[in-house]
């Protein structure tokens, strides 16, 4: 009875003061700035947020690393743009079946990596998406190989209705993964994460939590690929290359991983410091790249999770809110 | 018979590239996603040397640009663990995305430096052989017996001199190699060193005959990885056996199948050995 | 019939032969000591009691069940619970979180507690096994004894009917001893059933009513306490150490 009043009330001091602000702030920007230009970047930025978050749940939460991330997205994109362009199903039917079936098919490939670790487990992702992207030439005739599959439905009829879409299931997929990561699945990652041997002892099939963790990752990738694929209303094999995964594993961590928060902050500061330095464009690739290692050596595990933020506690409120059992509720009795 | 000895060249190249890689894992334990970028590096530096600080024409002028190419690709690595990677080198996560970082920024400089159609570099040896009626480019065949000296050698070195063995001690088993009072951290350095510095020297050597591009960091490191988990994360002998499994592999599907899925094996492998049988490799290394 | 049903269990790795014909039973409310020299097998026979190791060959008899290759968590779940020689704490989590984390599996859920008195539950274990005042400190400041005090802790929470504890004693004080002695004879007055590894042999003979003594991977005896102090096998097993040390007045 109580596990279910918590899902449907809304706890909003146990937020995190910072992500409802900077959601906030995005959700305002169009209506305060007039370019549409800033528009089309900001739906970019939240879209890497969205594969920001759904790569943390998994690889934040377990530890083991997703390096084949464009699986997911790349994948769902491609889905969902033949079922609109060959089957012309309507891209908000075509988006959360694309979605689904990259959920499933999380769901098989988590099974089957249960048992690896470390860089066993990274290499195998960046293997299983490295063969989605050889396919996506092999098969050039169903994706359209190098030049990929272009003249996709858009989602709405223009970019500031397109970016306020997204931004709602941005919002969406944010407090989805809060309440996962505080509820008992993301107890139980964390707990798997510090040692699967320990938690099994404690009753836990951690096979079970490991593979959901897996497949909901993989189901929102899908959304955020499908979604990507139709603001641009076109997808092409970048969404499946390397550069794409290595670049949501980067913004999840600099951001920091297994907080959910530091990956949406990681993905939207970052989006806009790639965008401030345009104006340096010829470098930009460069000194964008170089700064995200100094970032990475500053905080190796993440901004959000730097020592100093941990030492203190009104940082630590202030970026990732209040969790159930990190501090005494007041509801309690002492004995 | 063509088949023959390119698959055995090609082996003999991917050796070069594989045995440093596993080598890297077994003493530092660490997967050095930034290896196949050395390999890259040794084929942009050739480039550098010969046409840029050198700049006039000679073979031996070639050859010291090549020899070089891989002595500072070797000391890049070496400045890299000390810098970057020894401070956490017991994270996973940190120097696996440290090193893909770092594979993505000098891709980057490159692409930025040279263009991205990439440049060329002259051959050390020039011309082709015949034989029995099949050309074949005498550069590519000039690395076999190069490999044939180094890897012998590298076996010598590891196995006969002191700082080879405290190297093989530490590949054996790290705590116990600690325990004894080797220096774990100098063994792991000199690794960084040596394994960037051969994978420097097959994009060296490889690089007059094939493209040399920003992007050529990415498969070599896919194909070390899994020529290591083919021939097992620990065992030299076995990623050399391993490196000619996988160049033979690659020619014979290039020639009987479709050259399109030749990048597709190594790829497969990955996925096929760990899904279907990660104890045989698994069980190797204990981190 | 008895809770825990041990016969011919086999068990090697390589080429060594870390259990060998290992058979005995317990049962149910008893108290019984696992002791033997170091690389006697103890530990590997609590992992294939656990579910972590799976027997070459033999049946382990849990209240009926075979759980010879059931995973571990369905060995809890079936009511063994097993604590760990070396401590393996959840970094990275609080002592609360770290206490939830059992709630959550089958059998506690079964019991159908609240989850506000199962926090209540885990606060009064907590309290009186002497951690009151960690609960909302990170695990990863506890120290060896405490953590060991919260690896215990966590195993009432699954509610086992048999508890398996591999050295519990191990580098705690005369004082913690004496409080995990009381509580788990206070468990045991209830109806848990313990077996116990310990090197710590006087504050273990008090606890349990019958002895097994391994070595080698085989069980070379059983039986009381006084029994085994007697015994020239184990004497001999034990060779160097002094009577008095075997828990002799």
């Amino acid at each position: 009875m109580g596990a279910t009043a918590k899902i449907f009330s809304f706890p909003l001091s146990r937020q995190s003061p910072v992500g409802l602000l900077v959601l906030l702030a995005l959700g305002i920007f169009p209506l305060v700035s007039g370019n549409i230009l800033y528009v089309e970047i900001l739906i970019l930025a939240v879209l890497y947020a969205i594969f920001a978050m759904s790569w943390d749940i998994l690889t934040g939460y377990t530890h083991e690393v997703n390096f084949g991330f464009a699986f997911f997205i790349g994948g769902a994109g491609y889905l969902s743009g033949v079922l609109n362009s060959l089957f012309f199903f309507p891209p908000l039917m075509a988006i959360p079946l694309a979605a689904l079936t990259a959920g499933m098919i999380g769901l098989l490939i988590g099974y089957l990596t249960l048992r690896l670790k470390g860089p066993y487990f990274a290499m195998v992702t960046l293997a299983f998406a490295g063969i989605l992207y050889k396919l996506a030439f092999i098969l050039y005739k169903i994706t359209g190989g190098e030049e990929g599959i272009s003249g996709l439905k858009s989602l709405t009829a223009g970019p500031v209705t397109d970016f306020y879409l997204i931004w709602t299931v941005t919002v969406g997929v944010y407090f989805l993964l809060i309440f996962y990561s505080r509820s008992k699945h993301g107890i139980i990652l964390k707990a798997i994460r510090a040692d699967e041997d320990v938690a099994q002892s404690s009753g836990i099939n951690t096979a079970y939590y490991k593979i959901e963790a897996f497949a909901i990752s993989g189901f929102l990738a899908g959304i955020g690929g499908g979604l990507y694929a139709h603001a641009q209303m076109h997808i092409g094999p970048t969404m499946l290359s390397g550069t794409i995964s290595v670049l949501v594993v980067l913004l999840a961590m600099i951001g920091g991983m297994g907080t959910i928060v530091g990956p949406l902050l990681g993905a939207i500061f970052l989006s806009a410091l790639n965008e401030i330095l345009r104006a340096v464009e010829a470098y930009r690739i460069v000194i964008y790249t170089g700064l995200l290692i100094v970032f990475i050596y500053l905080a190796p595990e993440g901004f959000v999770n730097l020592p100093f933020v941990k030492r203190n506690p009104r940082a630590k409120r202030f970026l990732l809110g209040k969790e159930e059992y990190h501090e005494p509720s007041g509801s309690e009795k002492h004995f | 018979m063509d088949i023959l000895i390119i698959g055995m060249v090609r082996g003999a190249l991917y050796s070069l590239i594989a045995v440093g890689f596993v080598l890297v894992f077994s003493v530092g334990g660490i997967l050095n996603l930034a290896h196949g970028t050395f390999y890259m590096l040794g084929a942009y530096f050739t480039f550098i040397f010969y046409s840029l600080v050198f700049n006039s024409p000679g073979g031996v002028l070639l050859l010291s640009s090549v020899l070089l190419a891989a002595a500072s690709v070797s000391a890049l690595a070496c400045l890299v663990y000390y810098l970057l990677l020894k401070r956490k080198i017991d994270s996973h996560i940190y120097t696996m995305v440290m090193t893909l970082a770092l594979a993505l920024f000098v891709s980057e400089v490159m692409s930025l430096l040279f263009g991205v159609s990439g440049t060329s570099v002259p051959s050390l040896v020039e011309g082709h052989l015949s034989i029995s009626g099949i050309k074949i480019i005498n550069q590519q065949l000039i690395i076999l017996p190069i490999a044939a000296l180094i890897l012998p050698g590298l076996w010598m070195f590891l196995k006969k001199t002191r700082t080879g063995q405290s190297i093989d001690a530490v590949s054996q088993q790290r705590t116990g190699a600690l325990l004894m009072g080797i220096n774990v951290e100098r063994a792991t350095l000199i690794t960084s060193g040596l394994s960037a510095g051969l994978a420097a020297l097959a994009g060296a050597l490889i690089a007059p005959v094939s493209s040399v591009v920003p992007e050529m960091w990415l498969f070599p490191l896919i194909k070390a990885f899994a020529i290591a988990i083919l021939g097992g994360m620990g065992s030299l002998t076995g990623s050399i056996i391993a490196s000619f499994v996988l160049g033979y592999a690659e020619i014979l599907t290039s020639f009987l199948i479709d050259e399109q899925l030749t990048e597709m094996i190594s790829l497969v492998v990955i996925v096929f050995v760990l899904i279907f049988k990660p104890s045989g490799i698994m069980g190797y290394k204990q981190g | 019939m008895s809770l825990l049903e041990v016969k011919s269990i086999f068990k090697s790795f390589g080429g060594l032969q870390a259990l060998r014909d290992i058979n005995f039973s317990i049962h149910q409310g008893e108290r019984v000591g696992i002791i033997g020299p170091n690389g006697a097998g103890k530990t590997t026979l609590f992992n294939v009691l656990s579910g972590f190791y799976a027997p070459d060959s033999g049946s382990v008899l849990l209240d009926g069940h075979d759980i010879r290759g059931k995973k571990p968590y369905q060995v809890v779940n079936l009511g063994l619970t097993r604590t760990w020689q070396l401590v393996k704490p959840f970094l990275g989590m609080t002592v609360m979180e770290a206490m939830i984390v059992p709630s959550f599996c089958h059998r506690a859920r079964a019991i159908g507690t609240s989850s506000s008195r199962q926090k209540e539950e885990i606060v009064e274990i907590l309290t009186k096994i002497g951690l009151g005042n960690k609960l909302w400190e990170e695990v990863d400041n506890l120290n060896q004894s405490e953590l060991r005090l919260l690896d215990i802790s966590r195993t009432m929470i699954t509610h086992p009917k048999i508890l398996l504890l591999d050295e519990p004693f191990s580098g705690l004080s005369r004082k913690e001893t004496g409080n995990i002695s009381q509580m788990i004879l206070e468990l045991n007055r209830r109806g848990l059933t313990l077996v116990i590894i310990e090197h710590r042999l006087k504050e273990l003979m008090k606890l349990i009513q019958k002895v097994m003594v391994m070595h080698f991977g085989e069980k070379i005896a059983e039986g009381t306490p006084t029994e085994m102090v007697n015994d020239p096998k184990v004497i001999q097993a034990y060779l160097g150490e002094r009577k008095s040390e075997l828990g002799l007045a």
